[in-house]
């Protein structure tokens, strides 16, 4: 199996005027191409911290980190962010979507970022809108959907890439039950299609559908690792 | 990779319509800068240009007149007026001057049959009607031969011919003045200015159609008896040569009265240039005003994009998120206070020519906001734009995103 992250002794800090928090406190982790991870741990454990870094959102104070066989512990900012764009598919618990563009729009975004033309968007954005169940909607705004409708054009936002991995921040935490299921039931079947799944939670249900759970506390990883 | 100006235009453009009222205030700050640029602008233009229509009128930029210093106070008591004897003195000692006329004006009472009117009568010599260029429109000027004679002749303006004569011909009829009977010989041609711009009722030059003139030999011989001559107009051969003139004159009439200033001999030309002198003072002032205005508009400007990205911090913090890159955002914001501003610029070019319109309209003066204006006007529009967008844009594109994501 292919590897498609490997974070190697990753140590993170914050100076909160003289004192330094640690929130990593060298961390190893790998996943394979294809899996369905859960990350989960109680607050304050560092999994944001954690998530943030897998997301190159932020980077780590020591360790490195290769993500699709680039080690991207050093780079600029600007290569970030096309990384973030090309490799990475976010989900969040507040969905994050502009409230003033429809949700074709909202889809497109990370193609504009891309230099795809604006027929190219449109014609993938419109694609995966369909594969989420939400092809009759491309004109309305997030405010005309239910949470669920706008936890799937956030889905659809993340994959409109085809990134390398799908991370998803606690993404039933703000849904109920049902549509909740629905969503994680689009994570199986993005991961049933080979997307790599990674999802940080609270939520034992996600604990189902993964295949793997890491658990982190204090900074540290305590079991679900695989070598 | 980078995102095309066409995309940003249009992503600012949606982005101003989806926030209307904010970007609505804000383009009315810029047009009423911008308006005020254009008006201001074109009004002192217009206002330069009538004063040289208007010297232009009164005989051009060659002519120097020499009359009594009013401001002087004349202790020791140096005689304010010249004689005939003196006017030839002085005359003979300026032989380069192209013409030269005397002048003694006197407020009369005209009368023709049952009819009378009250008006200024002036002793003048045959240059008086090429120093102000200014000829009869039936009839003859005065003549060298009337000088020499003091013939009983005048020439006439046309208010006078209008208030005493009506439409009959007054050429060959027979005035009297002080019991004097005068022969109308002539009848100046009217004046009228274009577009002067109307003082009360009445046109800039139409004082000019009270006067009447007869030869100053007669008014000096037979009128008054009085060898007062208040004043003398001078006409250089051009424009070139008159400054010098005009020293010349001022030395001699400085000797003549025994270093006593008490008469003020002024060149057009240079009374032009004083008069420029002080308009293009306004000019600064009013300019300088007109851009405060603006840039109070363009802090407006920052200060409401300063809101807006504190607004949509987390907007920012999505597009980072999904890969926007610094550059990107900075882009977005600038772009999008350019647009505003210059969509205010361009409005308030359009308002400020409408409001041009009116204004000339109403003045009766033809004001021209010329091309140069308009840009200037664009021009400082979009810099203000520039300027009050970059720091916002730059404090935009800096944005960490895991902190813009939590923001509230």
């Amino acid at each position: 199996m292919t590897k498609i992250i490997e974070v190697q002794n990753l140590k993170k800090e914050y100076k909160m005027g003289k004192i330094i928090v640690p929130a990593l406190n060298g961390v190893d982790i790998k996943i394979q191409l294809g899996e369905f991870v859960g990350i989960m741990g109680p607050s304050g454990s560092g999994k944001s911290t954690l998530m943030h870094i897998l997301g190159c959102l932020d980077t780590a104070t020591d360790g490195n980190y290769t993500l699709n066989s680039q080690n991207v512990s050093k780079l600029k900012k600007n290569k970030l962010s096309s990384i973030r764009n090309k490799q990475i598919g976010f989900v969040f618990q507040t969905f994050n979507l502009l409230p003033h563009l429809n949700i074709q729009k909202n889809v497109e975004l990370p193609l504009m970022y891309g230099g795809y033309t604006a027929k190219a968007r449109a014609k993938k954005a419109i694609k995966v809108l369909l594969e989420v169940g939400l092809g009759d909607r491309l004109k309305h705004k997030p405010s005309e959907l239910s949470g669920g409708q706008r936890q799937r054009v956030a889905i659809a936002r993340a994959i409109v890439n085809n990134p390398a991995i799908i991370l998803a921040d606690e993404p039933t935490g703000n849904l109920d039950t049902n549509s909740g299921n629905d969503i994680l039931s689009i994570f199986s079947d993005l991961n049933d299609k080979g997307h790599t799944v990674i999802i940080v939670t609270h939520d034992p249900a996600v604990a189902k559908r993964a295949n793997r759970i890491i658990k982190i506390v204090d900074g540290l990883i305590q079991n679900g690792n695989i070598s | 990779m980078a995102i095309s100006l066409k995309e940003n235009l249009f992503n600012g453009l949606s982005d101003l319509w989806s926030r209307k009222i904010r970007s609505l205030v804000t383009i009315i700050g810029i047009v009423l800068g911008t308006m005020s640029i254009i008006v201001v602008l074109s009004l002192m233009n217009g206002i330069n240009k009538k004063t040289m229509q208007w010297m232009m009128e009164r005989g051009g930029l060659s002519k120097i007149t020499v009359r009594k210093n009013w401001s002087y106070d004349n202790p020791k008591n140096a005689k304010t007026y010249f004689t005939w004897k003196e006017i030839r003195l002085i005359q003979s000692l300026i032989p380069e001057a192209k013409y030269f006329n005397p002048e003694i004006r006197k407020w009369l009472r005209l009368s023709y049959q049952k009819k009378y009117f009250h008006s200024s009568i002036f002793g003048v010599v045959p240059d008086f009607s090429k120093i102000e260029e200014w000829d009869v429109e039936s009839g003859r000027f005065i003549s060298e031969f009337d000088i020499n004679q003091s013939n009983d002749v005048i020439v006439i303006g046309t208010k006078t011919k209008e208030e005493l004569f009506g439409n009959k011909n007054p050429i060959g009829e027979l005035i009297t003045v002080r019991n004097r009977r005068l022969k109308v010989i002539g009848v100046m041609a009217h004046r009228f200015m274009k577009n002067s711009g109307a003082i009360g009722n009445e046109n800039a030059l139409s004082y000019l159609n009270r006067r009447n003139f007869v030869p100053i030999s007669t008014m000096i011989n037979k009128g008054t008896g009085e060898d007062i001559i208040g004043s003398f107009a001078v006409k250089s051969q051009n424009i070139e040569t008159a400054p010098e003139l005009r020293e010349k004159l001022e030395a001699i009439i400085f000797n003549l009265r025994h270093r006593e200033p008490v008469f003020k001999i002024e060149s057009a030309q240079e009374e032009a240039k004083e008069m420029a002198k002080n308009q293009r003072m306004f000019q600064i002032i009013f300019f300088v005003v007109s851009i405060i205005s603006l840039l109070v508009g363009g802090i407006v400007i920052a200060n409401i994009m300063l809101a807006s990205i504190q607004e949509r911090t987390r907007e920012i913090g999505i597009r980072i998120t999904v890969g926007a890159r610094r550059r990107d955002i900075f882009i977005q914001f600038l772009v999008q206070t350019i647009l505003v501003t210059m969509l205010g610029g361009i409005l308030g070019i359009v308002v400020g020519l409408s409001i041009l319109d009116f204004v000339s309209n109403y003045l009766e003066m033809e004001l021209v906001a010329g091309l140069n204006v308009i840009l200037i006007a664009l021009f400082v529009s979009a810099g203000v734009g520039f300027f009050a967008g970059i720091i916002p844009a730059v404090l935009a594109s800096k944005l960490n995103p895991v902190e813009a994501l939590r923001y509230e």
